[in-house]
């Protein structure tokens, strides 16, 4: 029992998430987080947004999917919104989530 | 040719790039969507700098809650179309340039003849469905876009060239909701001196442009990023079905 919960917690990933803009307002600026092995993208921002209901709903549209306008980043490269589900979160990934900003 | 007059107003500049880096300016005839919070700096500081000619167009009547940001106009502006308040300060702050403005909303039945055939495009609108107008007339008459957008105290901007770079929907597909957004005079002078240095090296054809890569700005934090960007080839603005199309033309 005690080898199998050291060995769980060793594959206990850390990631960071980072907002940009309004959602930086809603969530702080650098989220370090934990995730268990499989976590999709989608689930691991939603784990963070759920502590946060006006910020849950900037970024999640009633059906629970990303608003189409959110722009998220793995590692520097662009996630398609439709493919955050089956995109799957590695221990040290860098995750970048934000807004356009509109105004002029 | 640069007159003396000119040769001494643009001194302290011209020892950055000569009489030909000044001579390009002055041939130079550049497109400012907007005359709001990010079109006055940029429309300010490329008359100052000496580009030649600058078309301005813009919609608005000046109103007393867009003085905190829009410093082309003044407090006796108000009520004031926009584009008689830019034509008159942008005069008077370099006689030696020419200053087109005109009063209309783009729409996506103008927006190529608004255009005409200027060097390049700033976008200082304050929409995205207007930016999208402005992004496919830079892919089809191939004119490079400089890209701003600000809210609060955060700014974001990059530079397209068309089919060589990311184009503005390769980089926002999708539009963010429209809103009334919060803003301080500081962010679009900030994000608009990006925009008017990128339109400067362009035209001097010097230093690294500001493509492919999403510069983004926090003031609160004092910290600015950039994100890489790539061209997306199912775009539908300049993705591959639309070169095809093109090429066929």
């Amino acid at each position: 029992m005690w080898r199998f919960k050291e060995r769980e917690e060793e594959e206990e990933m850390t990631v960071k998430v980072r907002f940009f803009a309004r959602f930086r307002e809603l969530f702080g600026t650098d989220i370090v987080t934990d995730a268990a092995p499989g976590t999709s993208f989608i689930d691991l921002i939603k784990k963070i947004a759920e502590k946060n209901r006006e910020g849950y709903e900037a970024i999640f549209d009633t059906n629970g999917a990303f608003r189409e306008f959110v722009i998220l980043m793995k590692n520097g490269k662009r996630i398609d919104c439709t493919d955050a589900g089956k995109t799957l979160i590695n221990d040290g990934d860098e995750i970048a989530v934000f807004p356009p900003v509109a105004g002029g | 040719m640069i007159s003396e007059r000119e040769r001494e107003r643009y001194k302290r500049q011209m020892l950055l790039f000569g009489d030909d880096g000044q001579e390009r300016l002055k041939k130079a005839h550049i497109f400012i969507a907007g005359a709001g919070g990010l079109g006055s700096p940029i429309a300010l500081y490329l008359a100052v700098a000496g580009i030649g000619t600058l078309t301005i167009v813009d919609k608005d009547v000046v109103d007393q809650s867009n003085l905190n940001r829009q410093i082309l106009h003044y407090d006796r502006d108000i009520g004031r179309k926009k584009t008689a308040s830019a034509e008159e300060k942008l005069s008077e702050v370099n006689p030696d340039i020419t200053v087109k403005v005109i009063d209309a909303t783009i729409g996506a039945s103008n927006a190529g003849t608004l255009i005409g055939n200027a060097d390049g495009i700033v976008d200082a609108m304050d929409n995205y469905p207007t930016r999208y107008l402005l992004n496919d007339v830079a892919i089809e008459k191939n004119i490079p876009l400089f890209h701003g957008g600000i809210r609060g105290f955060y700014g974001q901007a990059t530079t397209i060239i068309p089919y060589k770079t990311a184009c503005l929907r390769c980089i926002f597909p999708h539009a963010p909701p429209q809103e009334v957004f919060p803003v301080v005079g500081v962010t679009p002078g900030f994000i608009g001196m990006i925009q008017a240095t990128e339109v400067l090296k362009y035209l001097l054809g010097s230093g690294e442009l500001l493509t492919n890569r999403l510069f983004i700005w926090d003031g609160m934090q004092a910290h600015a990023e950039e994100i890489a960007l790539e061209r997306n080839p199912r775009c539908a603005a300049c993705g591959d079905s639309k070169n095809v199309k093109r090429k066929k033309k």
